[in-house]
């Protein structure tokens, strides 16, 4: 089983890398990326092959990619890996715009490529427990989710995901998908509105794009929720954000944290707590499903349609703050 | 000074608790009936008044700790007889009502104050005052969460009817509409979802509401009538340009009770339960009261629990049309 990936522009290719090498029965060939200063950054750090072209890295008759690049970039590299016909992984948000998603979809379907989106909260421990008593009955039925998927600004990463063109906006762009998606998959329902406001104050003279936004979803099956994906966490907040909620059930409630299994270090080098997970990687489950779907020609538990209803949220959550009212979504 | 309480139900209770720590005296209570005001009285001394009109001769104040649809005639009453007024939130049930209180009170030159008693609570008023320093820069987002268990009545429980309590946005959430309000400025839009707009036959509550600030802030302000008793949690999170502010009752609580419950121990209502040596309800009516004697500076008049109430009444119109509701500061004027 042969493992690349496509472009080292976003973060969580570190660690996709690492894990790919532990996983049995997977090589991790290397990667590709054009920009070359980056590429032997990162080349020399995980002493890993870099090839200068993705073309190239596809040659190696890879079984699966995952591709790591801007979130603008999804499209062209998703149009090379499919016409290599290798199984791809692609970094959230899917797309930037609506006719991008579709023609991902599309080629995807027409060559015949399996697509994963890399929600990685699905294969969170506690929020899968959840989705397990959910589906027993043990919750009862659900009225509501208050999520809140707070981070740092995340321009001391990679400059570019404050970049309005290269990220598709800012915070509503990065930090509303994670929670659509697992709502998605706790209901089995569609977000047919959406109200958003989003402001420029955290921040404002550093970048040009939202930094606090706050959205309300309203669900098929009558359930709503909201998100705040605010880039609203100091840069020496003890961890980088987090991602929890509170549903509501004719039960009564239940908090879910996906980032509370943490140890509170106190150190002199850093002068500050900061917290260290110690809870399950939930990326490793979801490389797993990557290559246990490659291995066994099944279906992965994340979809590239999972990637583009998510990102449909976002697109009308644009619409809405620029309209001040809800938005739907057909 | 000379003071009257309207209403012996927890409220009515707490206020005198706080009236006993002051130098007023405490004429006395009135209740729907003779045989609720009773034990009260004998608690806290005074005479058991008959009704509003017989305790109005003998008192300058009139504090009113009565459900949420009686307030609009007892404050005119108040007034008309040239009584300083304490009223507890929410003010009213509609706009108009709390217009025609706050023109009346203003008419008969009597001060009128709306106890929206969050402000007193030491966390909330600490947050304010650190907002207020500079401590976290320009506020751009806030959290404010508050929920507890549907409240609950021996007989004729008011709180459930939204026609009496106006329900869970007017009863709960407006607390921290008040408090949104007082740290972030005015109000400009309102978009509100609960639980019984959808499911009206729903056992439980949980509203949630986006407020745009003036500012440019936004706040998200969530209320539970949701769960068990004894069960009451409330947290703020405001965040700026310049840091942030966090705090949570399930963190600071200085005591936790894992004691064996008996069955029927949970209050009717849940409340906030973190013991500091004043009681916040006592560090309001000592304002209220000092505002009254000295004329001295109380950090709320009626105009802002009418702006509360705006905004709560923006939040049920919004659950119940879908819509963003916009509002306007005219109303205040």
């Amino acid at each position: 089983m042969k493992i690349g990936i496509m472009s080292f522009a976003h973060l969580h290719a570190e660690g996709y890398l690492q894990i790919c090498r532990t996983l049995p029965g997977v090589e991790f060939v290397g990667f590709a990326d054009n920009d070359p200063q980056r590429g032997e950054k990162f080349a020399k750090l995980f002493e890993t092959k870099l090839w200068t072209s993705y073309e190239a890295l596809l040659e190696q008759k890879l079984d699966g990619v995952i591709i790591c690049s801007e979130n603008n970039n999804h499209l062209p590299m998703i149009k090379l890996a499919a016409d290599a016909g290798v199984s791809i992984l692609c970094e959230k948000p899917l797309a930037t715009s609506q006719p991008d998603g579709r023609e991902i979809l599309r080629i995807c379907e027409e060559k015949n490529v399996p697509l994963m989106t890399a929600f990685p909260m699905r294969y969170s421990a506690p929020l899968m427990e959840v989705k397990q008593r959910l589906d027993s009955g043990e919750l009862g039925r659900v009225y509501c989710f208050n999520g809140s998927n707070q981070g740092e600004l995340p321009k001391k990463h990679r400059e570019w995901f404050v970049d309005p063109e290269l990220a598709g906006g800012g915070a509503l762009a990065d930090h509303v998908v994670h929670l659509v998606d697992v709502m998605r998959w706790y209901l089995g329902a569609e977000v047919i509105e959406v109200y958003a406001q989003s402001n420029q104050i955290f921040h404002a003279d550093e970048v040009q794009v939202e930094t606090g936004g706050m959205v309300m979803l309203t669900f098929d099956n009558g359930v709503y929720a909201s998100i705040d994906c605010s880039w609203s966490r100091p840069d020496y907040w003890p961890a980088w954000g987090g991602l929890d909620f509170e549903m509501i059930t004719d039960r009564g409630a239940i908090l879910v944290d996906g980032f509370k299994q943490n140890l509170t270090v106190y150190s002199h080098v850093l002068q500050r707590p900061s917290w260290a997970f110690w809870g399950s990687d939930p990326n490793v489950g979801m490389i797993e499903d990557f290559i246990g779907s490659i291995q066994e020609g099944r279906s992965s538990r994340v979809t590239g349609l999972d990637g583009f209803k998510a990102v449909e949220v976002v697109l009308a959550a644009y619409e809405s703050v620029k309209t001040g009212q809800p938005v739907k979504i057909e | 000074m000379r003071v009257g309480i309207l209403g012996t139900g927890f409220m009515g209770v707490t206020h005198a608790m706080g009236w006993k720590k002051t130098d007023a005296e405490l004429v006395g209570f009135a209740a729907e009936s003779e045989a609720e005001a009773r034990p009260v009285v004998e608690q806290f001394g005074g005479s058991v008044y008959q009704n509003m009109a017989a305790m109005l001769p003998d008192v300058d104040i009139v504090d009113i700790c009565t459900p949420t649809h009686l307030h609009y005639e007892m404050v005119l009453a108040a007034a008309k007889a040239g009584k300083h007024v304490i009223c507890e939130k929410p003010l009213a049930l509609t706009i108009a009502q709390g217009q025609e209180m706050v023109t009346a009170c203003k008419k008969a030159d009597v001060k009128f104050y709306v106890a929206h008693v969050v402000r007193y609570f030491p966390e909330y008023a600490s947050a304010y005052q650190a907002v207020q320093k500079g401590s976290i820069g320009r506020v751009a987002t806030m959290r404010l969460r508050r929920g507890g268990f549907r409240p609950k009545k021996a007989n004729g429980n008011w709180f459930l009817d939204e026609k009496k309590s106006g329900g869970m946005m007017l009863d709960l959430m407006i607390h921290d509409f008040d408090y949104a309000r007082w740290v972030a400025g005015d109000v400009v839009q309102v978009f509100a979802k609960k639980i019984s707009s959808m499911n009206p036959t729903a056992v439980l509550d949980y509203g949630m509401a986006i407020l745009t600030h003036k500012s440019g802030a936004i706040s998200h302000i969530s209320g539970a009538w949701a769960y068990p008793p004894p069960t009451f949690r409330t947290g703020l999170e405001i965040s700026g340009d310049g840091g942030m502010i966090h705090s949570d009752s399930d963190s600071t609580a200085p005591i936790i009770n894992y004691l064996q419950s008996k069955p029927g121990e949970a209050p009717d209502v849940g409340l906030p339960s973190s013991p500091v040596i004043e009681s916040p309800y006592t560090t309001q009516i000592k304002e209220f009261y000092e505002g009254i004697k000295k004329d001295s500076p109380v950090r709320l008049n009626a105009e802002d629990g009418l702006a509360a109430l705006q905004i709560a009444l923006a939040a049920l119109e919004s659950a119940r049309t879908g819509k963003a509701v916009n509002l306007t500061t005219e109303v205040l004027a």
